[in-house]
């Protein structure tokens, strides 16, 4: 038997969505278990070792504090791969929604009182280099899966550039954004969630970011047709894409 | 003056560290500090649609994303004054419960377990084949099943939205969903009993006043008033006059400056009780009756579910999810509601468009976050210094604190 590969889990600026969706993969966490040599998981674990050196790294959350940064870049020198978990991670996420951090931080009772310095939150490949993303808000169990089952097999998965539509279709769903006149962006939303919410009859808000060759120039008017305003098109798309434009 | 810091707090969500103070052999004082990077939530939301913000505002957090996105909607629905159908009412609470369900088995089975067990963490005891551990997580997994059928999404779910809910769930995912509870009660018996022994040091009661979600009538965990601990019962919106929430110093997120209080499961099991003319007798000392309590909650929403399904089921499918929403009057809305580690208030102000003109998050751990450092103070007095790290994270851990949710600075 090979020797189990050693992992560890750090969070980041987050809501701690991305590792409850692997602690949800309730039936395989003995299989995690068994083929990895489990780390640093601070949320699981009370004996963690922040110093040893890891096969695999695997980040949450965007970056927005210095200590972030230090931990993230201290996490980054042990790991041969590190893997950017979630959307706040890959796009700064809805984190990164607060603009004018200035004037809102200007805001807090007793501002001189917060011990953390803090900037706009960023995603990790702004720091460091990221060999691997696992997209969504949270992300899907089989996400997890699919890559740490690769990873034992001595592989990083490729690339994957179907946007959410695609898999609509091949559900047989009833389209939401032509028939439904919803604002959804499954066009230009990567895929590998099944089309989830959508099959359920709720529209895409586009979690996963955009997918490769995303048109989205041509989706902000198929968008101000469902009744949406130009501001709350860009609201929609600025979300998970990390963009505030018009698509040109 | 000594400060022993224990940092980071392990298995707790979130990011979190203890400062004792300690002088001449003798605890003084205890500091909780909740250290999470700030989101600024509060701010992000000002100046956009109301219909953004359910979908926005479960991002606070994910165990405990399902309470703040129905939080979140009904606040806003009461600043529209909008009253939403009978089956939204019915698919929410169904969807509160399976996220109760999930939260308080994540916490007992893989967070609370291992000490039991005088293990680090489950990884040990899966590796061991514990079986306490495995039913443990079927019962978390059908927590998530609830939440699918009834929310779309386990985490984020994405079937609330201001005016009701996106789509009915399909009667045969009901059906199926129905037949998975009715087996994990038949196998209930004695599974949650490692929670309900007293392997405890024994410890000071638990201190802090309670404060919950007023209830009249049947038990439930959403209401529109707030219970004191000396009786008074007070309409929502007069939370923020009760807690007067401040910044510490030493913490990322506010607390009441005006009174300590305790919310949670053990708050909502002796409300419960009280109002059935019973008392309610964990039969474990101080704050590790929480878990009790959690436990015995579990029970309890495992056949509300039941009940709320067959209710879905009795329904016609003609009714409506949502009513349709219209804006034009400025206004505000709160609510009060119960998460899974205890009240969770949401206030919106909007103006005539529709926007968001300021918003106001209070959450369970911020409001726990000082009964959490009186418990430590009065539990940690005859503890030895050598045991000291390892009682006081098993007490923080007793009151299932939430940190990413707590931390909100920001003025409002």
């Amino acid at each position: 038997m090979t020797t189990k590969l050693r992992i560890a889990y750090q969070r980041f600026t987050s809501c701690g969505g991305c590792q409850l969706t692997l602690l949800n993969c309730e039936r395989e966490l003995p299989l995690v278990e068994k083929f990895f040599d489990i780390a640093e998981f601070p949320i699981l674990c009370s004996n963690n070792d922040s110093d040893c050196f890891l096969d695999v790294a695997l980040a949450e959350g965007s970056i927005s504090s210095v200590e972030d940064l230090q931990r993230l870049l201290a996490l980054r020198r042990r790991a041969r791969f590190l893997l950017a978990v979630g959307a706040c991670a890959l796009s700064g996420g809805v984190n990164a929604l607060a603009h004018d951090r200035e004037l809102l931080l200007a805001d807090i009772d007793g501002a001189e009182t917060l011990r953390v310095e803090t900037f706009p939150a960023q995603p990790i490949a702004n720091f460091v280099q990221v060999d691997g993303e696992i997209p969504g808000c949270p992300p899907e169990g089989s996400d997890y899966l699919r890559f740490l089952g690769v990873l034992q097999q001595g592989g990083l998965p490729g690339e994957y550039a179907v946007p959410v539509c695609m898999e609509c279709r091949l559900r047989e769903n009833r389209c939401l954004l032509i028939d439904g006149k919803l604002p959804c962006l499954g066009p230009v939303t990567r895929g590998g969630c099944l089309a989830r919410c959508p099959s359920y009859g709720a529209i895409c808000e586009g979690c996963r970011g955009a997918v490769p060759e995303a048109n989205f120039a041509e989706h902000f008017q198929l968008l101000l047709q469902t009744g949406l305003t130009a501001t709350e098109v860009r609201g929609r798309l600025e979300r998970f894409m990390g963009r505030n434009d018009e698509g040109y | 003056m000594k400060v022993i810091s224990i940092e980071p707090l392990t298995r707790v969500e979130g990011h979190g560290r203890v400062d004792l103070h300690v002088q001449d052999g003798r605890l003084q004082r205890v500091q909780l500090a909740l250290l999470e990077a700030p989101r600024l939530f509060e701010g992000l939301v000002r100046g956009r649609s109301f219909v953004e913000i359910p979908a926005l505002v479960c991002r606070i957090c994910s165990i405990c994303s399902a309470v703040h996105r129905i939080a979140a909607a009904t606040a806003i629905e009461n600043a529209l004054q909008l009253t939403i159908p009978p089956l939204a009412v019915k698919v929410r609470e169904l969807l509160l419960l399976g996220g109760h369900i999930e939260s308080h088995a994540l916490h007992l089975f893989c967070l609370i377990y291992p000490d039991l067990r005088a293990a680090e963490s489950i990884l040990i005891l899966l590796a061991k084949g514990d079986t306490s551990l495995k039913s443990g997580l079927e019962l978390k997994r059908l927590g998530n099943r609830i939440q699918e059928v009834a929310g779309g999404r386990a985490i984020h779910p994405i079937n609330i939205e201001v005016g009701g809910i996106v789509a009915s769930p399909q009667p045969p995912a009901l059906h199926a969903l129905l037949a998975e509870i009715e087996t994990m009660q038949g196998q209930l018996e004695g599974m949650l009993d490692p929670f309900k022994k007293g392997l405890y040091p024994p410890a000071a009661p638990v201190i802090a006043p309670r404060l919950t979600v007023a209830i009249s009538g049947e038990f439930s965990l959403q209401g529109n008033t707030l219970s004191l601990p000396d009786g008074r019962i007070l309409p929502a919106d007069a939370y923020a006059g009760l807690l007067k929430e401040r910044s510490l110093p030493w913490s990322n997120a506010k607390t009441p400056a005006t009174e300590i209080f305790f919310t949670g499961a053990l708050a909502r099991q002796e409300a419960h009780h009280k109002q059935q003319g019973r008392d309610y007798a964990p039969g474990v000392a101080g704050i590790h009756a929480n878990n009790v309590a959690q436990a015995d909650e579990i029970i309890w929403a495992l056949e509300r579910s039941r009940t709320l399904i067959h209710d879905i089921l009795a329904m016609t499918g003609a009714e409506v999810g949502s009513m349709p929403v219209t804006t034009g009057v400025a206004g505000s809305g709160t609510s009060v509601i119960e998460a899974p580690r205890g009240i969770l208030i949401h206030h919106y102000v909007l103006d005539d468009r529709g926007q968001i003109a300021a918003a106001d998050i209070v959450t369970p751990t911020a409001i726990n976050q000082r009964a959490i450092e009186a418990q430590l103070l009065a539990d940690l007095q005859e503890t030895p210094e050598g045991e000291l790290d390892a009682a006081a994270q098993r007490i923080v851990r007793a009151f299932d604190p939430c940190i990413s949710c707590a931390v909100h600075i920001l003025k409002v």
